[in-house]
Protein backbone atom coordinates (compact mmCIF):
# COMPACT_ATOMS: atom_id res chain seq x y z
CA UNK A 1 0.00 0.00 0.00
CA UNK A 2 2.65 2.55 0.79
CA UNK A 3 4.74 1.78 -2.48
CA UNK A 4 1.61 2.05 -4.17
CA UNK A 5 0.46 5.54 -2.69
CA UNK A 6 4.20 6.74 -3.72
CA UNK A 7 4.02 5.82 -6.98
CA UNK A 8 1.13 7.79 -7.42
CA UNK A 9 2.27 10.47 -5.69
CA UNK A 10 0.61 10.55 -2.15
CA UNK A 11 1.80 11.41 0.94
CA UNK A 12 -0.62 10.18 3.92
CA UNK A 13 -0.38 9.89 7.84
CA UNK A 14 -0.95 6.77 9.48
CA UNK A 15 -4.42 6.96 10.16
CA UNK A 16 -5.30 8.03 6.48
CA UNK A 17 -3.04 5.11 5.10
CA UNK A 18 -4.99 2.94 7.41
CA UNK A 19 -8.39 4.16 6.19
CA UNK A 20 -7.50 3.98 2.56
CA UNK A 21 -6.16 0.03 2.81
CA UNK A 22 -9.54 -0.37 4.66
CA UNK A 23 -11.24 0.99 1.30
CA UNK A 24 -8.52 -0.83 -1.08
CA UNK A 25 -9.78 -4.05 1.29
CA UNK A 26 -13.02 -3.68 0.07
CA UNK A 27 -13.13 -2.69 -3.17
CA UNK A 28 -10.95 -5.94 -3.50
CA UNK A 29 -13.54 -8.18 -1.86
CA UNK A 30 -16.00 -6.83 -4.57
CA UNK A 31 -13.46 -7.26 -7.33
CA UNK A 32 -12.91 -10.41 -6.43
CA UNK A 33 -15.44 -11.82 -8.65
CA UNK A 34 -14.22 -10.13 -12.08
CA UNK A 35 -11.09 -11.14 -11.82
CA UNK A 36 -12.41 -15.13 -11.54
CA UNK A 37 -14.54 -14.21 -14.33
CA UNK A 38 -13.76 -16.84 -17.04
CA UNK A 39 -13.50 -14.81 -20.29
CA UNK A 40 -12.04 -16.02 -23.81
CA UNK A 41 -9.50 -14.49 -25.58
CA UNK A 42 -11.29 -13.23 -28.04
CA UNK A 43 -13.53 -11.05 -25.42
CA UNK A 44 -13.09 -7.74 -25.90
CA UNK A 45 -13.52 -4.52 -23.65
CA UNK A 46 -16.45 -2.20 -23.69
CA UNK A 47 -15.17 1.37 -25.09
CA UNK A 48 -16.60 4.38 -25.97
CA UNK A 49 -14.18 4.83 -28.31
CA UNK A 50 -15.33 5.26 -31.82
CA UNK A 51 -12.88 6.54 -34.22
CA UNK B 1 -47.43 22.19 -3.17
CA UNK B 2 -46.37 23.15 -7.17
CA UNK B 3 -48.89 20.71 -9.61
CA UNK B 4 -48.11 19.12 -12.58
CA UNK B 5 -46.21 20.45 -15.11
CA UNK B 6 -48.84 19.31 -17.63
CA UNK B 7 -51.27 21.21 -15.61
CA UNK B 8 -49.25 24.23 -15.31
CA UNK B 9 -48.70 24.62 -19.02
CA UNK B 10 -52.38 23.86 -19.95
CA UNK B 11 -52.96 26.62 -17.49
CA UNK B 12 -50.24 29.47 -18.66
CA UNK B 13 -52.03 28.17 -22.66
CA UNK B 14 -55.60 29.33 -21.81
CA UNK B 15 -54.84 32.16 -19.82
CA UNK B 16 -55.52 30.63 -16.27
CA UNK B 17 -52.23 31.55 -14.66
CA UNK B 18 -49.45 33.71 -16.38
CA UNK B 19 -45.63 32.33 -16.24
CA UNK B 20 -44.66 35.06 -13.82
CA UNK B 21 -47.83 33.57 -10.76
CA UNK B 22 -46.55 30.30 -11.72
CA UNK B 23 -42.89 30.92 -10.48
CA UNK B 24 -44.20 33.18 -7.58
CA UNK B 25 -45.51 30.46 -6.21
CA UNK B 26 -42.65 28.26 -6.86
CA UNK B 27 -40.08 30.31 -5.22
CA UNK B 28 -42.60 31.02 -2.15
CA UNK B 29 -43.24 26.87 -1.75
CA UNK B 30 -39.18 26.68 -2.03
CA UNK B 31 -38.27 29.84 0.85
CA UNK B 32 -41.18 28.16 3.28
CA UNK B 33 -39.78 24.25 2.75
CA UNK B 34 -35.67 24.60 1.51
CA UNK B 35 -34.76 25.39 4.56
CA UNK B 36 -35.50 22.13 6.32
CA UNK B 37 -35.36 20.17 3.09
CA UNK B 38 -31.27 21.54 2.16
CA UNK B 39 -32.59 20.60 -1.36
CA UNK B 40 -31.33 23.48 -3.38
CA UNK B 41 -27.03 24.99 -3.00
CA UNK B 42 -28.19 27.79 -5.23
CA UNK B 43 -31.34 29.60 -6.44
CA UNK B 44 -31.62 31.72 -9.65
CA UNK B 45 -34.63 33.35 -9.13
CA UNK B 46 -33.57 37.05 -11.40
CA UNK B 47 -32.99 34.01 -14.49
CA UNK B 48 -36.15 32.63 -14.03
CA UNK B 49 -38.12 35.65 -13.69
CA UNK B 50 -36.51 36.47 -17.09
CA UNK B 51 -37.43 33.32 -18.51
CA UNK B 52 -41.09 33.64 -17.25
CA UNK B 53 -41.70 37.14 -18.44
CA UNK B 54 -40.17 35.77 -21.86
CA UNK B 55 -42.98 32.82 -22.05
CA UNK B 56 -46.11 35.89 -20.55
CA UNK B 57 -44.48 38.05 -23.58
CA UNK B 58 -44.96 34.84 -25.99
CA UNK B 59 -48.67 34.36 -24.79
CA UNK B 60 -49.29 38.42 -25.00
CA UNK B 61 -48.17 38.13 -28.40
CA UNK B 62 -50.17 35.38 -29.45
CA UNK B 63 -47.38 33.25 -30.91
CA UNK B 64 -47.04 29.29 -30.18
CA UNK B 65 -46.10 28.01 -26.15
CA UNK B 66 -43.34 25.58 -26.41
CA UNK B 67 -43.74 22.41 -24.66
CA UNK B 68 -42.63 22.99 -21.31
CA UNK B 69 -44.25 26.62 -21.26
CA UNK B 70 -43.69 28.21 -17.55
CA UNK B 71 -42.78 24.96 -15.85
CA UNK B 72 -40.75 25.85 -13.12
CA UNK B 73 -37.44 23.33 -12.42
CA UNK B 74 -33.46 23.03 -11.15
CA UNK B 75 -31.08 20.82 -11.95
CA UNK B 76 -28.28 19.02 -9.43
CA UNK B 77 -25.67 21.43 -9.29
CA UNK B 78 -23.05 19.18 -11.39
CA UNK B 79 -24.83 20.39 -14.45
CA UNK B 80 -23.33 23.77 -15.90
CA UNK B 81 -25.54 26.73 -15.58
CA UNK B 82 -24.21 30.05 -17.26
CA UNK B 83 -22.60 32.64 -14.49
CA UNK B 84 -22.39 30.16 -11.82
CA UNK B 85 -19.39 27.66 -10.54
CA UNK B 86 -20.03 24.12 -11.28
CA UNK B 87 -19.96 22.56 -7.51
CA UNK B 88 -20.45 19.31 -8.31
CA UNK B 89 -21.39 18.97 -4.97
CA UNK B 90 -17.39 19.67 -3.71
CA UNK B 91 -16.28 22.69 -1.67
CA UNK B 92 -13.05 21.92 -4.04
CA UNK B 93 -14.90 23.59 -6.96
CA UNK B 94 -16.41 26.58 -5.30
CA UNK B 95 -13.64 29.13 -6.74
CA UNK B 96 -14.07 27.40 -10.34
CA UNK B 97 -14.90 29.72 -12.71
CA UNK B 98 -18.41 30.62 -13.48
CA UNK B 99 -20.09 28.33 -16.08
CA UNK B 100 -20.01 30.58 -19.40
CA UNK B 101 -23.28 28.63 -20.97
CA UNK B 102 -25.81 26.56 -19.58
CA UNK B 103 -25.23 22.43 -20.14
CA UNK B 104 -26.94 21.23 -23.25
CA UNK B 105 -30.11 19.58 -21.24
CA UNK B 106 -30.15 23.07 -19.83
CA UNK B 107 -30.00 24.93 -23.28
CA UNK B 108 -33.26 21.99 -24.11
CA UNK B 109 -35.23 22.72 -21.41
CA UNK B 110 -34.73 26.50 -21.50
CA UNK B 111 -35.54 26.05 -25.64
CA UNK B 112 -38.67 23.76 -24.26
CA UNK B 113 -39.80 26.75 -22.30
CA UNK B 114 -39.38 25.77 -18.72
CA UNK B 115 -37.92 28.35 -16.14
CA UNK B 116 -34.91 27.62 -13.81
CA UNK B 117 -34.94 28.43 -10.48
CA UNK B 118 -31.55 26.49 -8.90
CA UNK B 119 -29.24 24.19 -8.38
CA UNK B 120 -30.26 21.10 -6.34
CA UNK B 121 -27.17 19.52 -3.68
CA UNK B 122 -25.37 16.14 -4.07
CA UNK B 123 -22.83 13.77 -3.25
CA UNK B 124 -19.57 15.26 -3.48
CA UNK B 125 -18.67 14.41 -6.97
CA UNK B 126 -21.76 11.99 -6.73
CA UNK B 127 -19.77 9.69 -5.30
CA UNK B 128 -22.28 8.18 -2.64
CA UNK B 129 -26.03 7.19 -2.55
CA UNK B 130 -27.22 9.10 0.45
CA UNK B 131 -26.74 12.82 -0.20
CA UNK B 132 -24.95 13.45 3.26
CA UNK B 133 -22.88 15.97 2.33
CA UNK B 134 -20.44 17.43 4.69
CA UNK B 135 -19.83 20.65 3.09
CA UNK B 136 -23.19 21.67 1.85
CA UNK B 137 -25.23 20.06 4.19
CA UNK B 138 -27.26 16.59 4.26
CA UNK B 139 -30.42 16.62 2.05
CA UNK B 140 -33.33 15.88 4.24
CA UNK B 141 -36.19 13.21 3.05
CA UNK B 142 -39.32 14.66 2.42
CA UNK B 143 -41.27 12.15 4.25
CA UNK B 144 -39.05 11.48 7.43
CA UNK B 145 -36.73 14.47 7.99
CA UNK B 146 -34.56 11.79 9.92
CA UNK B 147 -33.99 10.28 6.87
CA UNK B 148 -31.82 10.11 3.89
CA UNK B 149 -33.09 11.81 0.58
CA UNK B 150 -30.80 8.84 -1.53
CA UNK B 151 -27.82 9.95 -3.71
CA UNK B 152 -26.27 11.39 -5.50
CA UNK B 153 -29.13 12.83 -6.79
CA UNK B 154 -30.72 13.83 -3.50
CA UNK B 155 -31.70 16.99 -4.05
CA UNK B 156 -33.20 16.40 -7.11
CA UNK B 157 -35.58 13.86 -5.95
CA UNK B 158 -36.04 15.96 -3.07
CA UNK B 159 -37.47 18.83 -4.75
CA UNK B 160 -39.56 17.22 -6.77
CA UNK B 161 -40.63 14.81 -4.06
CA UNK B 162 -41.57 18.35 -1.67
CA UNK B 163 -43.52 19.67 -4.28
CA UNK B 164 -40.64 22.73 -4.78
CA UNK B 165 -40.72 21.70 -8.50
CA UNK B 166 -42.56 19.57 -10.86
CA UNK B 167 -39.70 18.28 -12.86
CA UNK B 168 -35.56 18.07 -11.89
CA UNK B 169 -32.28 16.71 -13.23
CA UNK B 170 -30.23 14.06 -12.32
CA UNK B 171 -27.25 12.16 -13.29
CA UNK B 172 -27.22 8.26 -12.63
CA UNK B 173 -23.99 6.32 -12.86
CA UNK B 174 -24.71 3.09 -10.45
CA UNK B 175 -27.78 4.37 -9.10
CA UNK B 176 -27.74 8.34 -8.45
CA UNK B 177 -31.37 8.66 -10.13
CA UNK B 178 -33.08 5.23 -9.21
CA UNK B 179 -32.08 5.00 -5.32
CA UNK B 180 -32.93 9.11 -4.51
CA UNK B 181 -36.48 8.32 -6.42
CA UNK B 182 -37.10 5.52 -4.55
CA UNK B 183 -36.64 7.02 -1.45
CA UNK B 184 -37.75 9.62 -2.23
CA UNK B 185 -41.00 8.33 -3.87
CA UNK B 186 -41.08 10.19 -7.44
CA UNK B 187 -40.88 8.70 -10.43
CA UNK B 188 -36.73 8.65 -12.61
CA UNK B 189 -35.79 8.04 -15.93
CA UNK B 190 -32.42 6.84 -16.25
CA UNK B 191 -31.79 6.50 -20.32
CA UNK B 192 -30.13 4.04 -22.04
CA UNK B 193 -25.99 4.89 -22.00
CA UNK B 194 -25.59 7.17 -24.53
CA UNK B 195 -29.34 8.35 -25.10
CA UNK B 196 -28.80 12.09 -23.72
CA UNK B 197 -25.34 14.12 -23.71
CA UNK B 198 -23.70 14.82 -20.85
CA UNK B 199 -21.35 17.76 -22.07
CA UNK B 200 -21.52 20.59 -20.00
CA UNK B 201 -21.68 18.41 -16.25
CA UNK B 202 -19.16 17.69 -14.16
CA UNK B 203 -18.00 13.87 -15.36
CA UNK B 204 -17.78 10.99 -12.32
CA UNK B 205 -16.96 7.21 -14.64
CA UNK B 206 -17.67 8.35 -18.08
CA UNK B 207 -18.00 4.63 -18.67
CA UNK B 208 -20.92 4.94 -16.95
CA UNK B 209 -22.51 8.72 -16.55
CA UNK B 210 -25.70 9.13 -17.66
CA UNK B 211 -28.39 12.53 -17.35
CA UNK B 212 -31.60 12.23 -16.67
CA UNK B 213 -34.58 13.47 -15.35
CA UNK B 214 -37.09 13.38 -12.35
CA UNK B 215 -41.19 14.05 -11.92
CA UNK B 216 -43.95 13.42 -10.07
CA UNK B 217 -46.38 11.91 -12.61
CA UNK B 218 -45.22 9.96 -15.97
CA UNK B 219 -46.52 12.22 -18.04
CA UNK B 220 -44.43 15.02 -16.79
CA UNK B 221 -41.53 12.56 -16.96
CA UNK B 222 -42.10 11.46 -20.11
CA UNK B 223 -42.55 15.99 -21.54
CA UNK B 224 -39.47 16.15 -19.81
CA UNK B 225 -37.41 13.29 -21.05
CA UNK B 226 -38.60 14.15 -24.98
CA UNK B 227 -37.65 17.90 -24.76
CA UNK B 228 -34.20 16.52 -23.56
CA UNK B 229 -33.56 14.15 -26.73
CA UNK B 230 -31.49 14.49 -29.13
CA UNK B 231 -28.01 13.93 -30.96
CA UNK B 232 -25.27 16.14 -29.54
CA UNK B 233 -21.37 15.37 -31.28
CA UNK B 234 -20.00 16.69 -28.69
CA UNK B 235 -20.36 13.84 -26.01
CA UNK B 236 -18.31 11.07 -28.01
CA UNK B 237 -20.80 8.66 -25.88
CA UNK B 238 -24.03 10.49 -27.02
CA UNK B 239 -25.60 7.65 -29.65
CA UNK B 240 -26.44 10.81 -32.52
CA UNK B 241 -30.25 9.30 -32.40
CA UNK B 242 -32.81 11.45 -33.70
CA UNK B 243 -35.69 12.13 -30.95
CA UNK B 244 -37.79 9.44 -30.50
CA UNK B 245 -40.76 11.08 -28.43
CA UNK B 246 -42.60 8.89 -25.89
CA UNK B 247 -44.89 11.59 -24.60
CA UNK B 248 -48.01 10.18 -27.00
CA UNK B 249 -47.21 6.78 -26.61
CA UNK B 250 -47.50 5.49 -22.87
CA UNK B 251 -49.78 2.43 -23.13
CA UNK B 252 -48.47 -0.93 -22.59
CA UNK B 253 -48.68 -2.68 -26.16
CA UNK B 254 -51.04 -5.81 -25.56
CA UNK B 255 -49.31 -9.19 -24.91
CA UNK B 256 -45.87 -7.21 -23.63
CA UNK B 257 -43.44 -10.05 -21.86
CA UNK B 258 -42.43 -9.21 -18.47
CA UNK B 259 -40.14 -11.16 -16.27
CA UNK B 260 -39.47 -10.64 -12.23
CA UNK B 261 -35.46 -10.39 -11.86
CA UNK B 262 -35.24 -13.53 -8.92
CA UNK B 263 -31.80 -14.59 -7.69
CA UNK B 264 -29.52 -11.17 -7.00
CA UNK B 265 -32.35 -9.10 -7.05
CA UNK B 266 -34.30 -11.02 -4.40
CA UNK B 267 -31.72 -12.12 -2.41
CA UNK B 268 -30.77 -8.48 -2.06
CA UNK B 269 -34.02 -6.92 -1.62
CA UNK B 270 -35.63 -6.91 1.72
CA UNK B 271 -39.49 -7.80 2.94
CA UNK B 272 -40.39 -4.30 2.05
CA UNK B 273 -38.69 -4.32 -1.16
CA UNK B 274 -39.96 -7.49 -2.42
CA UNK B 275 -42.91 -6.27 -1.57
CA UNK B 276 -42.53 -3.77 -3.64
CA UNK B 277 -41.79 -5.79 -6.45
CA UNK B 278 -45.15 -7.99 -5.81
CA UNK B 279 -47.36 -4.87 -5.78
CA UNK B 280 -46.18 -4.37 -9.13
CA UNK B 281 -45.78 -7.57 -11.15
CA UNK B 282 -49.76 -8.13 -9.82
CA UNK B 283 -50.50 -5.09 -11.40
CA UNK B 284 -48.52 -5.53 -14.42
CA UNK B 285 -49.72 -9.09 -14.64
CA UNK B 286 -46.12 -10.40 -14.41
CA UNK B 287 -45.80 -14.03 -12.93
CA UNK B 288 -42.49 -15.89 -14.66
CA UNK B 289 -39.08 -14.66 -12.14
CA UNK B 290 -35.93 -14.93 -14.58
CA UNK B 291 -32.49 -15.24 -13.29
CA UNK B 292 -29.96 -12.80 -14.72
CA UNK B 293 -27.28 -14.93 -13.80
CA UNK B 294 -23.97 -12.69 -13.92
CA UNK B 295 -25.66 -9.51 -12.15
CA UNK B 296 -23.62 -10.04 -9.03
CA UNK B 297 -20.40 -9.90 -11.88
CA UNK B 298 -22.00 -6.74 -13.22
CA UNK B 299 -22.33 -4.89 -9.70
CA UNK B 300 -18.93 -5.84 -9.20
CA UNK B 301 -17.37 -4.65 -12.68
CA UNK B 302 -19.32 -1.76 -12.27
CA UNK B 303 -18.19 -1.00 -8.64
CA UNK B 304 -14.51 -1.61 -10.17
CA UNK B 305 -14.28 0.66 -13.35
CA UNK B 306 -16.40 3.53 -11.02
CA UNK B 307 -13.66 3.21 -8.24
CA UNK B 308 -11.05 3.74 -10.95
CA UNK B 309 -12.05 5.76 -13.28
CA UNK B 310 -13.42 8.37 -9.88
CA UNK B 311 -9.97 7.97 -8.71
CA UNK B 312 -8.09 8.48 -11.69
CA UNK B 313 -10.35 11.36 -12.39
CA UNK B 314 -9.36 13.19 -9.14
CA UNK B 315 -6.18 12.05 -8.41
CA UNK B 316 -4.00 14.78 -9.16
CA UNK B 317 -6.35 17.15 -6.75
CA UNK B 318 -6.35 14.39 -4.07
CA UNK B 319 -2.41 14.93 -3.79
CA UNK B 320 -2.40 18.28 -3.47
CA UNK B 321 -6.43 18.76 -1.58
CA UNK B 322 -6.67 15.69 0.23
CA UNK B 323 -8.40 17.05 2.87
CA UNK B 324 -11.02 19.51 0.79
CA UNK B 325 -11.98 16.46 0.09
CA UNK B 326 -15.77 14.79 0.97
CA UNK B 327 -14.52 13.32 4.28
CA UNK B 328 -16.99 10.28 3.78
CA UNK B 329 -15.65 9.64 0.12
CA UNK B 330 -12.00 10.58 0.00
CA UNK B 331 -10.18 7.61 0.88
CA UNK B 332 -12.21 5.35 -1.10
CA UNK B 333 -11.28 7.63 -4.17
CA UNK B 334 -7.65 7.16 -3.21
CA UNK B 335 -7.86 3.76 -3.05
CA UNK B 336 -9.88 3.52 -6.45
CA UNK B 337 -7.18 5.25 -8.04
CA UNK B 338 -4.62 2.55 -7.20
CA UNK B 339 -6.19 -0.07 -8.83
CA UNK B 340 -4.50 -2.39 -11.37
CA UNK B 341 -5.03 -1.63 -14.58
CA UNK B 342 -5.59 -5.53 -15.21
CA UNK B 343 -8.74 -5.24 -13.19
CA UNK B 344 -10.23 -2.70 -14.97
CA UNK B 345 -9.53 -4.11 -18.25
CA UNK B 346 -10.88 -7.11 -17.19
CA UNK B 347 -14.29 -5.45 -15.63
CA UNK B 348 -14.37 -3.91 -18.85
CA UNK B 349 -14.44 -6.95 -21.00
CA UNK B 350 -16.63 -8.57 -18.41
CA UNK B 351 -19.00 -5.85 -18.83
CA UNK B 352 -19.66 -6.41 -22.41
CA UNK B 353 -20.13 -10.12 -21.85
CA UNK B 354 -22.60 -9.53 -19.27
CA UNK B 355 -24.45 -7.32 -21.54
CA UNK B 356 -24.33 -10.45 -24.26
CA UNK B 357 -26.28 -12.65 -21.56
CA UNK B 358 -28.74 -9.90 -20.94
CA UNK B 359 -29.43 -9.05 -24.59
CA UNK B 360 -30.45 -12.87 -24.23
CA UNK B 361 -33.17 -11.80 -22.01
CA UNK B 362 -34.99 -9.71 -24.09
CA UNK B 363 -35.34 -12.06 -26.49
CA UNK B 364 -37.98 -13.76 -23.96
CA UNK B 365 -38.91 -10.60 -22.15
CA UNK B 366 -39.71 -7.18 -22.86
CA UNK B 367 -39.61 -5.48 -19.29
CA UNK B 368 -37.61 -6.73 -16.22
CA UNK B 369 -39.05 -5.70 -12.90
CA UNK B 370 -36.59 -5.73 -9.64
CA UNK B 371 -36.45 -3.32 -6.77
CA UNK B 372 -34.67 0.16 -6.71
CA UNK B 373 -32.79 -0.48 -3.48
CA UNK B 374 -32.30 -3.14 -0.66
CA UNK B 375 -34.55 -1.09 1.88
CA UNK B 376 -36.15 1.87 2.49
CA UNK B 377 -34.41 5.02 2.87
CA UNK B 378 -32.36 4.77 6.09
CA UNK B 379 -31.85 6.89 9.06
CA UNK B 380 -29.13 9.90 8.33
CA UNK B 381 -25.84 8.81 9.73
CA UNK B 382 -26.34 4.82 9.28
CA UNK B 383 -23.01 3.56 8.71
CA UNK B 384 -23.97 -0.11 8.36
CA UNK B 385 -26.81 -1.60 6.18
CA UNK B 386 -28.85 -4.73 7.32
CA UNK B 387 -30.21 -6.52 4.16
CA UNK B 388 -31.87 -10.10 5.34
CA UNK B 389 -29.46 -10.61 8.20
CA UNK B 390 -26.25 -9.59 6.39
CA UNK B 391 -24.61 -6.28 7.22
CA UNK B 392 -22.69 -4.37 4.62
CA UNK B 393 -20.78 -0.54 4.61
CA UNK B 394 -24.25 1.61 3.65
CA UNK B 395 -23.21 4.13 1.48
CA UNK B 396 -21.23 2.09 -0.87
CA UNK B 397 -24.04 -0.42 -1.30
CA UNK B 398 -26.99 1.21 -1.66
CA UNK B 399 -26.75 0.75 -5.22
CA UNK B 400 -26.45 -2.94 -4.69
CA UNK B 401 -30.06 -3.34 -7.14
CA UNK B 402 -28.88 -0.78 -9.52
CA UNK B 403 -25.15 -1.19 -10.58
CA UNK B 404 -25.72 -4.30 -12.22
CA UNK B 405 -28.28 -2.89 -14.99
CA UNK B 406 -26.32 0.84 -15.24
CA UNK B 407 -23.06 -1.34 -15.54
CA UNK B 408 -24.89 -2.72 -19.16
CA UNK B 409 -26.90 0.41 -19.75
CA UNK B 410 -30.10 -0.64 -20.16
CA UNK B 411 -32.87 2.50 -19.40
CA UNK B 412 -34.96 1.88 -16.22
CA UNK B 413 -37.70 4.14 -15.48
CA UNK B 414 -37.99 4.17 -11.40
CA UNK B 415 -41.41 3.89 -10.13
CA UNK B 416 -42.23 4.82 -6.72
CA UNK B 417 -44.89 2.27 -4.86
CA UNK B 418 -45.90 2.55 -0.89
CA UNK B 419 -45.83 -1.28 0.38
CA UNK B 420 -45.71 -0.68 4.14
CA UNK B 421 -48.86 0.60 3.47
CA UNK B 422 -50.36 -2.27 2.45
CA UNK B 423 -48.78 -4.60 5.51
CA UNK B 424 -48.05 -3.26 8.59
CA UNK B 425 -45.44 -5.88 9.29
CA UNK B 426 -43.05 -4.56 7.05
CA UNK B 427 -42.97 -1.39 9.68
CA UNK B 428 -42.57 1.14 6.59
CA UNK B 429 -45.76 2.67 6.53
CA UNK B 430 -45.08 5.80 4.81
CA UNK B 431 -42.20 5.51 3.29
CA UNK B 432 -42.04 4.52 -0.59
CA UNK B 433 -40.00 2.18 -2.16
CA UNK B 434 -39.24 2.13 -5.59
CA UNK B 435 -39.82 -0.63 -8.45
CA UNK B 436 -37.41 -0.54 -11.86
CA UNK B 437 -38.73 -0.74 -14.81
CA UNK B 438 -35.45 -2.00 -17.12
CA UNK B 439 -36.02 -2.12 -20.96
CA UNK B 440 -33.61 -3.52 -23.59
CA UNK B 441 -31.39 -0.69 -24.75
CA UNK B 442 -33.32 2.23 -26.39
CA UNK B 443 -37.00 1.12 -25.30
CA UNK B 444 -37.26 4.22 -22.58
CA UNK B 445 -40.63 4.18 -24.21
CA UNK B 446 -41.74 0.67 -22.66
CA UNK B 447 -40.41 1.65 -19.41
CA UNK B 448 -42.85 4.65 -19.10
CA UNK B 449 -45.66 3.14 -20.50
CA UNK B 450 -45.04 0.35 -17.56
CA UNK B 451 -44.72 3.19 -15.18
CA UNK B 452 -47.47 4.70 -16.77
CA UNK B 453 -49.96 1.35 -16.37
CA UNK B 454 -48.68 1.48 -12.78
CA UNK B 455 -49.66 5.19 -12.16
CA UNK B 456 -52.81 4.22 -14.12
CA UNK B 457 -53.89 1.92 -11.66
CA UNK B 458 -53.25 3.77 -8.49
CA UNK B 459 -50.34 1.00 -7.90
CA UNK B 460 -47.55 3.76 -8.15
CA UNK B 461 -47.29 7.37 -7.58
CA UNK B 462 -45.70 10.39 -5.13
CA UNK B 463 -48.01 11.06 -1.52
CA UNK B 464 -47.85 14.50 -0.08
CA UNK B 465 -44.34 14.85 2.06
CA UNK B 466 -45.06 14.91 5.76
CA UNK B 467 -44.70 18.61 6.25
CA UNK B 468 -46.88 19.85 3.38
Amino acid sequence: MRAALALQGYEFDEAQIAEITLQFSRIESVAQIVLDWPLPFASEAAEVFRP
Amino acid sequence: MIGAAADIVRQIRDGTWSARAVLTQATARIESQNPGLNCFTALTFERASREAAAIDALRARGQPLPPLAGVPYAVKNLFDIAGLATLAGAKVNAGNAPAAADAPLVARLHRAGAVLVGALNMDEHAYGFTTENSHYGTTRNPHDRTRVAGGSSGGSAAAVAAGLVPISLGSDTNGSIRVPASFCGVFGLKPTYGRLPRSGTFPFVHSLDTLGPFARTVTDLAAAYDALQGPYPGDPACAQRDVEPVSASLTLPHGIRIGILGGWFHEWADPAARRAVQLAASALGATLTVDFKSAAAARAAAFVITAAEGGALHRARLVTQYDAYEPLSRARLVAGSLIPASWVVQAQRVRRQVFTEALGLFDRFDLLLAAAAPVVAPLIGTEILAVNGRSLPSRASLGLLTQPISCIGLPVCTAPLWPGDADAALQCRGLPMGVQLIGAPWREDICLAAAAALERAGVAGPRLPVDS
